[in-house]
């Protein structure tokens, strides 16, 4: 199974989530459809992601583009990102959902 | 301020001068490297010119023109990077990521280039080349700092909680469909990447969540039920 989780602001909440996955990998796609897989490195409170060992999911699409080993991803662009489905806790995740909907 | 690359043309002093800043708004300049080269999408790099970072943009003044110039504000980038791959351009890099107004039609090079005359509006890369390579971790930190300086701005007040919304986009086109969504976890990603060319409707078919489902119950804090044995998920 794949989690898809697409992030809605203030984003408060879903950093807290966030900051657990770190050291995880992910796929996060942008609203330009590029979708960039790496290595979670940080996250802060506006959700602006910064990967490393980072590569583009679609090379043929983007062949010149990121082989890069850091990246930056304002958190603006995002469209949603891919969660690794083990170690993820799914009640974790609505209740951050609910809460930051509810505005926190 | 405006989206994507601009011209910029306010300079002050002799010389090559500075770039104006936008002081009264409280713009400062944080850092500056010289000999740097700046390439817009596919074009050949520009050069010689001098990176001026600040707390709002990034300006790229040539010291050769006093009327070349240009500059893009943090809100507009989308991602940056260092590039140091060969294959992907031959010299180590900052590599940013440019949103333009209208993002999904034109292919990823989309710089007019007839008589080459660019349309700055429309580039979506951008590289920056210090000639000094070692700086790139530097200049990549800061880029970090500032991009962080600039959250989007908070358009609209807090929505209500019962408004769900599962992309920013769809903060537009919002139908009254608010309490009737309903939640699945989508287990083929295939085609979800398949369809996902700019379709903001992807949000509402792959996570939609079901608002009166009681997992979102308000939990009393003592006696939650604990219902671990629901899980949707194998």
């Amino acid at each position: 199974m794949v989690i898809f989780f697409f992030p809605f602001p203030p984003f408060r909440l879903f950093f807290s989530y966030f900051k657990d996955l770190v050291g995880r990998e992910v796929t996060v796609e942008l609203k330009n459809d590029l979708a960039i897989r790496g290595t979670l490195h940080s996250v802060d409170q506006y959700l602006n992601i910064k990967l490393e060992n980072t590569r583009v999911v679609d090379q043929d699409k983007h062949p010149h583009m990121l082989s890069v080993r850091n990246c930056f991803i304002r958190g603006s662009v995002v469209r949603y990102v891919q969660l690794p489905p083990d170690g993820v806790d799914i009640e974790l995740l609505h209740d951050a959902t609910r809460r930051e909907a509810r505005g926190g | 301020m405006v989206i994507g690359l601009r011209q910029f043309m306010a300079r002050v002093g002799t010389g090559a001068g500075e770039p104006v800043l936008d002081t009264d708004n409280g713009e400062e300049l944080v850092h500056v490297q010289p000999s740097v080269s700046i390439a817009l999408g596919n074009r050949s790099p520009d050069t010689p010119g001098t990176l001026y970072i600040t707390t709002k943009q990034v300006v790229w003044l040539s010291d050769l023109d006093r009327a070349k110039g240009y500059a893009v504000g943090f809100l507009s980038l989308s991602l940056h990077a260092v590039s140091r791959d060969p294959e992907a351009y031959p010299s180590p890099c900052i590599y940013t990521q440019i949103e333009t107004e209208a993002d999904e039609d034109d292919s990823e090079d989309s710089d007019s280039e007839c008589n080459d005359v660019l349309d700055l509006s429309k580039v979506t890369e951008m590289r920056l080349i210090p000639s000094d390579a070692s700086q790139l971790d530097t200049l990549f930190q800061i880029f970090c700092e500032c991009a962080e300086l600039n959250p989007e701005p908070i358009e609209e007040g807090e929505e209500g909680g019962h408004n769900w919304v599962f992309s920013t986009d769809q903060l537009e086109d919002e139908t009254g469909e608010g309490d009737d969504a309903e939640c699945h976890f989508h287990q083929n990603p295939t085609n979800l990447i398949g369809h996902s060319n700019g379709d903001h409707d992807l949000a509402r078919t792959v996570l939609e969540l079901q608002i009166h489902d009681q997992r979102f119950e308000d939990a009393e804090e003592m006696e939650r039920v604990s219902d671990s044995s629901h899980h949707q998920h194998q």
